[in-house]
């Protein structure tokens, strides 16, 4: 550990020696680098400067010659001036002159005059050709100069060209140089890093090589020390061994005699086991058959309960399908039966009228021929018999249209009441106006009229038999339940039971006086309870009147045990006991006698209903009283007189049969007269033709030999 | 038409060449590795032959832009550099093509000094030929106004080197003397002396650099004073012509002999220009009026370099130009190389310079200045820091001028370039003003250095 520290330590001072010496290294190269970049610069600058010197040179050459030829070019003006001003003066000394000449007169003078200044021309010009000359020659020199100037500049420009090539070759050979240079440089940094990285790989490769040896050594060692210690242990742990094999020996054998013992019982148990899992096994076979049977069952049934739903459901859809079409067929039937009771309505009237009709018709003809026979034996016993003849009676002679029963119907509960009421009343209202007033309600209600209708009709089917009830009912009636107590319940009841009427119905009472009101309500109360007839008016009174004598004892019982009744307890005592018969129902009770009433009364009624709506349609008319009546008709010529009439004509018969006898006799007579004119007609026309002239043997000879021969 | 495509050596042989196969080295060889275009498919593809028909009908129907680039490529490489550029011109813009043009025309091409593009060069070497050759009255100026709307939109730089002057009328003779003067104004003559400018340089709207000579190249023995002539005419037709050119930046006229009525004609028209950056009016005969006139346009532009080298500047001029000098903010390099400026004019400069903030670079060789320059430019190079470079060869300093030289130099830590070479110095004080000089570009070379390492850095992070 400590030694690891150290050499990490160690390794830290070189890598940081290292780090500076790298740095030394790199500032070496670096000043190589720089050292080449200013010697380079220097030997551009320094190239430059020898090309550029020649253009230096030219332009001092340039700027130089520019003085020249400003110098000259003044030293020229100068000259030129000068020139002139003497040329000037020249010039005025020979016009001077001219005026001189002029002057001479004489010949001689003018010609040396005249020479003089020829010559002084020629002078003038000669010094203006000089200085043509000069001035030419000055151009020459100048023309030269400018020759040799060019030539000097081609020079010049050849030169720079040369020295610019052999700059370019010197400074690429000093670059190629100075790049060596730097290569190097950096070649030996480069080798120099490479030598001391070396070093320094093979004093940590030595380091950990001397480490290794010493580690393997230190292994070496250890490893004997471990192998005694080994030994020393293998020892100890054999004997150890051999003693805990001995105990463990004997231990072996206790248990192994346990393990026998062990497996004895075991053996047993196993048998018993097995013979246990057998019966188990058995069990469970058959427990798996009887389940897989109940499965089966059970899959059956359950296809079963399945085909069943389904059938159910096509049942029930069969059966919603057939309700609905018997329901339809219902509707169907029932406008069918409907309409066909209209039709039957209307054909029993037609049956009626016609029935009537015929009835006329034949009554009228039945009449007629009672009438013809009456005659006929009127004339009979008169003429023939010479009997004085009267005339039977005839009492249905007189009467005409089919032949009317008298039907006792039965009195409606309405009649009754109104009976009853008008008997309270004792007033002097005729019976029919009270059936007017009651047919009025009837017809205003339609619906009810059908009802009426249908148990009208009900009625008088059965009438002949309420007819003698009633008879004998009202016997009863006016036996037990007096008129006036029957009143009086019935005034109790249209009290009490006003929740039976409707509403509206009391509203439009409420303008009618207190009699018809109530006759109205008793009447609505009793079409809503049921009560048709007058009969079960009575039988209702009497009801009461039963219901009245039980229940009285009960309440008295009631209001005796209790002491203190109440009001109208009370009140009911005091009417029961104001009323001089005391018969009537205590209100109180009405409404519950009334629905005892009804439970008791209206299940045979509607056994009669039921009876009377099968009865309903067959209108049929009492023919009894028809025959008799139609058999008196025909025995309007009792039996004695048939018989006398019998006798009559057979004995005219008789007479009739000589007298046609007689008769026959008489035509025979007549026709054999006939004949014998006849013949002698013939005769007479035989013998007088002219025929018998021309004959041989004329015919009066024979007639006249024949009756001889005949005769 | 089938056989040429088959193989482009096959057509060349009538059909009975074609049985002696051996005669064709082609025809014995599977695989021909070093033709490009050789391929295995016996007959070409009809994409090809379509392409090949564009090539061939590209005159009558150019069809480049609706093509694939692969398509495109194949017919650029086909199409023929002898195109009439009306077609061409505003429709290639593949340099490849334009450099088969201009190798076909001109041969030897230096491409770098066209901004590397093929297409500029020919353009602007085709209309610099037109102009070169373009003679007054005879040539028809619709040679170069047909052009223009060709080269409008690629020429950047016009460098004139010749200008034919109008054909002599048979008075020749007579005009020999009238020659040598400026020209007559001749009311009868020709209606130009030279190309007009004017009906050329405001077409050119991308035109930044313009360089123009009056004279006629390699006239050998037939030189006459007459061919190189800058008259009256041709300056106002040229002034007026950029005037109009609003996109110029260089503008060189030199050897032209332009004098001082010239250049103030000139400058006047240059005054605001909007963009002009370098006058170089080198190799004329300004004097001081001329000077005056640029030191005028100084001010009034956005020159940065001005170039009058080998006039004929003096005093006055110099401290025309001084003047503006001190009071301009734009100008960087300054050359008046070989004018005549003097003590009077050098020390006038150098005054400026002692106010003047922007000046980099100045050239006063060839000057005929003297000691007393010397010592206010030692003034200047104590007090001006940004003044890098300062050329005063060729002037007589002298020994003194040197010394002062080289006490000014002392103060100094921004020249980086001092030419006293042929000033007549001592050796001393030019060793000394070297040794500074030296410091100072060893400085600026590390802050340079320093300068890039930061950026270099900053870039990395």
């Amino acid at each position: 550990m400590f030694f690891s520290h150290l050499s990490f330590r160690q390794e830290l001072g070189d890598d940081s020696r290292e780090k500076k010496e790298i740095k030394e290294e790199a500032r070496k190269s670096q000043h190589q680098v720089e050292q080449s970049e200013k010697r380079m610069i220097k030997l551009q600058s320094d190239g430059t400067e020898l090309v550029t010197n020649i253009q230096v040179a030219a332009d001092s050459r340039e700027s130089r010659r520019q003085t020249e030829v400003e110098e000259a070019h003044r030293l020229r003006v100068e000259k030129l001036e000068n020139e002139a001003k003497s040329s000037l003066e020249k010039f005025e000394e020979i016009t001077r002159k001219w005026t001189v000449a002029k002057m001479k007169e004489i010949p001689q003078d003018l010609r040396d005059s005249l020479s003089s200044q020829q010559q002084l021309c020629a002078l003038l010009i000669e010094d203006k050709n000089k200085l043509i000359h000069e001035l030419q020659k000055e151009m020459k020199l100048s023309d030269d100069r400018y020759v040799k100037d060019l030539k000097k500049q081609a020079e010049d420009v050849d030169l720079m060209i040369e020295r610019m090539e052999d700059q370019v070759k010197f400074l690429m050979g000093s670059y190629r140089d100075e790049l060596d240079q730097i290569e190097n440089s950096f070649e030996h940094e480069r080798k120099i890093l490479l030598t001391g990285n070396r070093k320094k790989w093979e004093q940590y490769t030595k380091e950990r090589r001397d480490k290794e040896l010493e580690n393997v050594t230190q292994r070496m060692k250890r490893v004997e020390e471990y192998e005694v210690l080994l030994q020393q242990l293998r020892t100890e742990d054999t004997e150890e061994y051999n003693m805990i094999k001995i105990k463990l020996d004997t231990d072996v054998q206790i248990l192994e005699q346990q393990l026998q013992q062990m497996k004895a019982t075991y053996q047993l148990n196993q048998e018993k086991l097995e013979y246990n899992f057998q019966v188990l096994k058995k069990r469970d076979e058959e427990n798996t058959i009887t389940k897989s049977q109940q499965k089966r069952k059970i899959t059956r049934l359950q296809d079963v309960v399945n085909n069943l739903k389904i059938k159910c459901a096509n049942q029930e859809k069969q059966s919603r399908e057939e309700n609905q079409n018997l329901t339809d067929d219902y509707t169907r039937i029932m406008q069918q039966y409907k309409h066909m009771q209209k039709k039957m309505r209307h054909f029993a009237a037609i049956d009626a009228k016609k029935f009537e009709e015929v009835w006329l018709m034949n009554e009228e003809e039945v009449k007629a021929l009672v009438e013809k026979a009456l005659d006929t034996d009127r004339l009979v016993h008169e003429q023939q018999l010479g009997l004085a003849w009267q005339r039977p009676s005839l009492a249905f002679m007189e009467r005409c249209g089919p032949l009317q029963p008298h039907r006792q119907t039965q009195k409606t509960a309405h009649q009754a009441i109104s009976e009853l009421l008008q008997l309270g009343q004792t007033s002097g209202l005729g019976k029919g106006k009270y059936q007017e007033a009651g047919v009025g309600p009837g017809a205003e209600s339609p619906g009810l009229a059908v009802e009426v209708y249908d148990s009208g009709a009900g009625l008088e089917s059965g009438s002949s038999e309420v007819e003698r009830e009633r008879e004998g009912s009202e016997g009863e009636h006016s036996g037990t339940v007096s008129v006036k107590i029957v009143k009086k319940l019935l005034e109790l009841l249209c009290d009490e039971a006003g929740f039976l009427i409707e509403s509206k119905l009391l509203k439009l009472l409420s303008p009618l006086e207190k009699d018809e009101q109530s006759l109205m309500k008793l009447d609505s109360i009793f079409t809503a309870m049921g009560i048709e007839s007058e009969e079960d008016v009575y039988k209702l009174a009497d009801f009461f009147m039963k219901y009245r004598h039980t229940q009285g004892e009960q309440t008295q019982d009631v209001s005796a045990k209790w002491g203190v009744a109440s009001p109208q307890a009370e009140r009911g005592e005091f009417t029961s006991s104001c009323s001089p018969p005391s018969d009537l129902i205590h209100p109180n009770d009405v409404l519950v006698a009334l629905r005892a009433f009804t439970a008791q009364h209206c299940r045979p009624r509607e056994l009669a209903a039921s009876h009377q709506h099968s009865m309903l349609g067959l209108g049929g008319r009492d023919d009894t009283e028809d025959a008799a009546y139609w058999e008196a008709m025909g025995d309007v010529i009792p039996e004695a007189k048939l018989k006398i009439w019998g006798a009559l004509e057979a004995a005219l018969d008789k007479y009739h049969i000589v007298l046609t006898e007689r008769s026959k006799f008489i035509t025979d007579t007549q026709s054999l007269k006939q004949q014998n004119t006849e013949l002698r007609m013939l005769l007479h026309q035989y013998v007088n033709s002219r025929v018998n002239a021309e004959l041989e043997i004329p015919p009066n000879l024979v007639m006249q030999l024949a009756p001889e021969g005949t005769n | 038409f089938a056989n040429s495509n088959i193989s482009p050596g096959a057509g060349m042989y009538p059909p009975v060449a074609k049985l002696n196969l051996a005669a064709d080295p082609r025809k014995m060889r599977r695989i021909i590795a070093e033709d490009p275009e050789w391929s295995l498919t016996v007959v070409p593809l009809l994409s090809n032959l379509c392409l090949q028909h564009i090539v061939r009908n590209f005159e009558e129907k150019p069809i480049l832009e609706e093509l694939l680039p692969r398509h495109k490529d194949y017919v650029l490489e086909r199409l023929s550099p002898s195109l009439p550029l009306q077609v061409t011109a505003n429709l290639i813009s593949d340099d490849g093509y334009w450099k088969r043009c201009c190798k076909q025309r001109w041969g030897l091409c230096d491409v770098s000094s066209y901004g590397h593009s093929w297409k500029r060069m020919f353009f602007e070497r085709h209309l610099e030929n037109i102009i070169e050759l373009y003679i007054p009255d005879a040539t028809d100026p619709k040679t170069v106004l047909g052009m223009v709307p060709l080269c409008r939109n690629y020429v950047k730089r016009l460098d004139i080197s010749q200008l034919m002057p109008p054909i002599k009328e048979p008075q020749k003779s007579e005009d020999d003397d009238n020659s040598d003067s400026a020209s007559d104004m001749g009311m009868d003559g020709p209606s130009m002396d030279h190309f007009d400018f004017g009906i050329l340089l405001d077409k050119l709207n991308h035109l930044e650099e313009f360089h123009v000579v009056y004279r006629v190249k390699g006239c050998g023995m037939n030189f006459e004073w007459n061919l190189f002539e800058f008259t009256f005419r041709d300056c106002e037709s040229l002034a007026k012509a950029l005037k109009s050119c609003k996109t110029l930046k260089v503008l060189r006229i030199h050897q032209s002999k332009v004098d001082d009525e010239k250049c103030r004609q000139l400058v006047n028209n240059l005054l605001d220009h909007p963009s002009l950056r370098e006058l170089n009016l080198s190799h004329n005969l300004i004097g001081d009026r001329g000077a005056r006139a640029i030191g005028k346009l100084l001010n009034r532009s956005k020159l940065e370099r001005l170039t009058v080298y080998d006039n004929n500047i003096r005093g006055p001029g110099a401290q025309a130009i001084a003047y503006a000098l001190a009071k301009n903010s734009s100008l960087l390099s300054l050359n008046l190389r070989l004018n005549r400026l003097g003590d009077e004019g050098g020390q006038a400069i150098a005054q400026a310079l002692l106010k003047n903030r922007t000046l980099k670079w100045l050239h006063l060789g060839g000057n005929e200045m003297t000691e007393p320059t010397a010592t206010v430019l030692s003034q200047v190079l104590v007090q001006n820091n940004t003044l890098r470079s300062i050329n005063l060869s060729c002037n007589r300093l002298g020994m003194d001028g040197g010394k002062v030289l080289e006490e000014g130099m002392c103060h100094n830590s921004s020249m980086v370039e001092c030419d006293i070479r042929l000033t007549e110095v001592g050796q001393e004080s030019d060793y000394c003003i070297s040794q500074v000089v030296r410091n100072n570009q060893n400085q600026a070379h590390r802050k340079h250095n320093t300068e890039e390492n930061l950026a270099q850095t900053s870039e990395h992070y």
